[in-house]
């Protein structure tokens, strides 16, 4: 791999079957290690062929995030039963496994003598699987709210299992159907393989073994590319072969060739509609930009005002005398239900994948997070919330911070927990709470912390992260840090900011 | 056995609880009873409970359904419920009256099922007929007077958790307790006595068909409509196989029908209709007249906007369903349009009363590919072939009346004529025997009117040989 990098080349990893799973995981190792943001370097790609599948529905989301997800391609023969094999639970399918992987390995072309009975039950026990895990995740895409789902499916062991990438079906003759969809994949890969009638399951079980040997012949017809249909718009597929409108005729001669059911195409179209809503999500969010822009614009406003009475507008904040504070609190809260709105459907996954590394959100998010955390640790601390909850960093910081943190830290890459200039304030309340002056020693308590958090603020000063009304007279901070023992002040990197303040 | 139960706490991560018929009973209770301790025990992991049921009884009221709801335990419920299976809707019926009934059932089932090898039928003499009959339709009808009151609180019994209806085509679940009540009486409606018992026995054949269905891809047979939902819908009945979902409130109607051909007044359902438009019995039977009509021009309509197969028209089911129907219903909707006055307003019905549906239906009915065989009836049929005889009687009333006061000779000719037609097409139907007994109540419109024409044709016969030159319109001195 480091010959072909430095030669420049542009790197294919490929395999079939179990090699199509290394192939896989070997890209997104690549990836992580070679694709670095910043660095020109030639985007890998995989190519599969009758690949078993390789993550959860996590790992898909992640490689989709990331703009990985294009660099991945998998075929799959329509019948082949190896990609399925993982929508089954080992305790299911595990008696008649060893036999089929034996059987495959050999090669050879069936009808192997006698091997026709392990083939049924092994596909039978496979589709049963499958139908499980396909129907609950399509009752999930309708929205189904009946609780006895969620109850049944816990009795049930459903494989995590999922597809990722692009999928390319080969329902035969050189056909070739594109689907990108994940959850449509999933459904796919369970419907192509369904009998048309029960006499079927003898004649399919073996081809769902052949299928797995027969990629090399079936895509010498293939390599032009000629006979290419891509599924999107699944929302408005047609329903039966015979309700296609014109535009709609090779999309429906593709489902006919996989031999979709009416059932499996709603499932699509519910894939379709799940995919459209994540999109419309998103535009509502973008539409609300400008609304987080004003509210961000009028408390850097408070800010500036603040700074002038020598306060800032932490202090100012959390003392709360004047109207200005209290409209500060109302921006607050209507920035705090946008940002949680948003938070919620990231956690239901109601947003598109690429939501959460999209450049323009990192920004805003930041932003939103550098002016308006501190107000929360205020009023945090200004209600003592620490005595009943604990510190904010422990117990009580929100989950549109913590989120938003780790967006700008993976997207920059850096490590975990390092942008964390937005909770400052809640490291000085939490100093200020430990250090008794009463007591002898007490800075020992303290000391190691406060060189910390002193050289991490003299770094975010430097590169303008927090801004230095923090050294205001009047500053929680300052007020506490001139109390701090002479020695350690004397070598403070930050001796000079409070001087200059004062 | 609840000691056992308990013993597995903290031993088990989950437990599926189950039972047929009071066994589900059982089964529901012991689950129930294991929630509650669980609840008060608070273990963790928390343990997973799941009780299912075949056709069992329901077990308690709105205040029980309620508390397993606010309890969330809703979902560890799941009762299936066979299509045509009466066990678990005895509980929504008024079964006081019928307690003896109901042991012999038991004793049948419980006969049944210890000794399987047994065909069911050769047990099933042990059931008199007379005994399934009168179950199966005092069940039906108070599980059609449930699903007609707008809420459900009018039965002592309440469902509760999810249920499962399962028949051979395929099993739909459904979780809103109205909808629950209606899927029971609906099914149950499209069954008959013998299988209302029959099915109790068939869980084990349906868990094994439901189970393998997964295998294979099922399509529709007939229309399929563009709309996700509408195939969702349609998809669902299709595996309830209740695709006649109609047929209760038709039943509902023939049965009026039959009552009033039975009543002690002789007037036969037309006239019944007509002169009572207010009493309960007429009240029921006009909004399910007005269901059916809602279900038709729906038809109609999606076959004119190309939501169902072009050939819909043609296929016999469809056209035999929408010619019973025209049959039946027409006459109510003739009788309203006359009680109501409205041939005053616009004009007599067949020209200007008719809705568009019944043309429709004559023209599907006209252009069937099977011809009807002529057969020669033996007895009058059970709806007059004419769906508009009612109107033409209407219309003969009118012309009687006017005859009387008609000055004009040419004129009272002209009607003279138009009502002796009337009474030679009106007899060529009773001797086909192609009317039904209604027509030929003593106390019908059409019968009070074939006794006022035979009178008038008496006077007349009486007049004209005093005055001979009458009938040509004049007089001659």
């Amino acid at each position: 791999v480091e010959k072909a990098i430095k030669e420049k080349k542009k790197i294919v990893f490929t395999g079939h079957s179990s090699g199509g799973a290394i192939a896989i995981l070997t890209t997104v190792w690549f990836l992580e290690h070679y694709l670095k943001p910043g660095k020109t370097l030639m985007s890998p790609f995989c190519v599969t062929f009758g690949s078993p599948l390789v993550g959860d529905f996590i790992f898909n989301h992640a490689l989709i995030r990331e703009n990985w997800s294009n660099f991945f391609l998998h075929f799959v023969m329509r019948y082949d039963i190896v990609p399925r094999i993982l929508l089954a639970s080992l305790s299911t399918v595990g008696q008649e496994l060893d036999q089929i992987l034996k059987l495959l390995s050999q090669k050879a072309m069936f009808p192997i003598q006698g091997s026709v009975r392990e083939a049924s039950t092994f596909y039978t026990s496979v589709m049963r699987n499958a139908s499980a895990v396909a129907s609950h995740a399509a009752c999930r895409l309708m929205g189904n709210t009946n609780p006895i789902l969620e109850t049944v499916a816990s009795f049930i062991e459903l494989s995590p299992y999922r597809p990722c990438g692009t999928f390319v079906f080969l329902p035969g003759h050189g056909k070739l159907v594109v689907v990108k969809n994940a959850d449509a994949i999933l459904q796919l890969l369970f419907y192509s393989a369904q009998l048309c009638s029960e006499n079927q399951l003898n004649a399919v079980a073996e081809r769902s073994l052949n299928d797995h040997l027969g990629y090399p012949s079936e895509l010498q017809g293939c390599l032009n590319w000629q006979n290419v249909v891509q599924l999107d718009h699944l929302e408005g597929l047609p329903l039966s072969s015979s309700g296609a409108a014109a535009g709609n005729i090779a999309t429906n001669i593709a489902l006919d060739d996989l031999g979709l059911s009416t059932r499996a195409r709603l499932c699509l179209r519910a894939a379709g509609e799940h995919e459209k809503q994540k999109l419309s999500n998103q535009q509502r969010m973008d539409n609300k930009r400008q609304e987080i822009e004003l509210g961000l614009a009028k408390l850097e406003e408070y800010k500036s005002k603040s700074a002038l009475c020598k306060v800032g507008y932490y202090d100012a904040f959390r003392i709360s005398k004047y109207e200005d504070d209290f409209k500060a609190n109302v921006t607050r809260l209507e920035l705090t239900g946008i940002w949680d709105e948003i938070i919620e459907m990231l956690n239901r996954y109601e947003l598109p994948e690429p939501f959460e590394s999209r450049k323009d959100w990192i920004v805003l998010a930041t932003k939103y997070r550098r002016i308006v955390e501190p107000l929360d640790i205020a009023n945090y601390y200004r209600h003592a919330k620490n005595e009943d909850t604990g510190s904010y960093m422990y117990k009580g910081r929100p989950r549109r911070y913590r989120y938003t943190q780790r967006w700008r830290e993976h997207g920059l890459r850096m490590p975990v927990g390092s942008s964390a200039e937005s909770c400052f304030w809640a490291e000085v309340e939490e100093l200020v709470l430990l250090y008794r002056t009463a007591d002898p020693g007490a800075f020992e308590v303290i000391r190691e912390r406060t060189i910390n958090l002193e050289r991490k603020l003299d770094e975010w000063i430097r590169s303008n992260q927090i801004s230095n009304d923090v050294f205001l007279k009047g500053s929680t901070f300052t007020k506490w840090w001139i109390t701090l023992p002479i020695q350690h002040k004397s070598v403070s990197p930050i001796q000079g900011q409070i001087d200059r303040e004062i | 056995m609840l000691m056992q139960i308990a013993d597995l706490i903290g031993k088990v991560k989950s437990i599926v609880i189950t039972g047929q018929c009071i066994g589900g009973t059982t089964a529901s209770l012991s689950a129930l009873f294991l929630l509650c301790h669980l609840l008060s025990l608070s273990v963790y992991p928390p343990m997973s409970v799941l009780c299912i049921t075949f056709g069992s009884p329901l077990l308690g009221n709105e205040a029980l359904h309620r508390s397993i709801r606010r309890q969330r335990w809703g979902e560890n419920f799941c009762h299936v419920v066979s299509k045509h299976d009466i066990m678990p809707r005895l509980l929504l019926a008024e079964i006081v009256n019928h307690i003896p009934h109901i042991q012999a059932l038991l004793q049948f089932w419980h006969c049944c099922m210890a000794s399987p090898q047994l065909p069911v039928a050769g047990l099933s003499s042990q059931v008199s007929n007379d005994l399934k009959h009168i179950l199966f339709h005092s069940v039906l009808k108070d599980l059609e007077l449930l699903t007609q009151a707008d809420d459900p609180s009018e039965s002592l019994f309440w469902p509760f958790g999810s249920y499962v209806f399962c028949c051979q085509e395929g099993a739909i679940c459904v979780e809103n307790v109205a909808s629950i009540m209606k899927m029971m009486h609906l099914m149950m409606a499209t069954g008959s006595p013998n299988q209302s018992i029959e099915d109790h026995l068939k869980y084990g054949d349906y868990v094994a068909k439901v189970s393998r269905q997964f295998l294979q891809a099922r399509n529709f047979e007939e229309g399929i409509p563009d709309s996700s939902y509408e195939a969702g819908v349609a998809l669902a009945l299709q595996s309830s196989d209740l695709t006649d979902k109609i047929v209760p409130y038709r039943a509902e109607i023939e049965w009026y029908k039959a009552c009033c051909d039975e009543a002690d007044d002789h007037m036969g359902y037309y006239d019944s209709f007509k002169l009572t438009g207010a009493s309960r019995r007429e009240g029921r039977v006009n909004i399910n007249r007005h269901r059916l009509a809602q279900f038709w021009n729906s038809v109609i309509h999606m076959l004119e906007s190309n939501k169902l197969p072009h050939d819909f028209d043609r296929r016999g089911k469809w056209v035999n369903a929408s010619h019973f129907y025209k049959l039946l219903v027409e006459p109510l909707d003739i009788a309203d349009y006359y009680r109501t006055g409205m041939h005053r307003e616009r004009g007599h019905y067949i020209e200007h009363g008719r809705e568009r549906r019944y043309e429709v239906f004559d023209k599907w009915w006209r252009e069937k590919s099977v011809p009807e065989e002529e057969n020669k009836r033996s007895k009058f049929a059970s709806l007059t072939q004419d769906s508009c005889f009612w109107a033409k009687v209407e219309e003969a009333k009118e012309w009687l009346d006017n005859v009387r006061s008609e000055g004009d000779a040419m004129k009272r000719q002209q009607l003279w004529h138009k009502i002796d037609n009337f009474e030679a097409y009106a007899r060529q139907l009773i001797y086909n025997k192609e009317v039904s007994k209604d027509v030929l109540a003593k106390n019908s419109s059409f019968s009070r009117w074939m006794e006022e024409w035979k009178e008038m044709k008496l006077q007349v016969q009486q007049i004209t040989p005093l005055f001979p030159g009458f009938v040509d319109g004049k007089v001659v001195p």
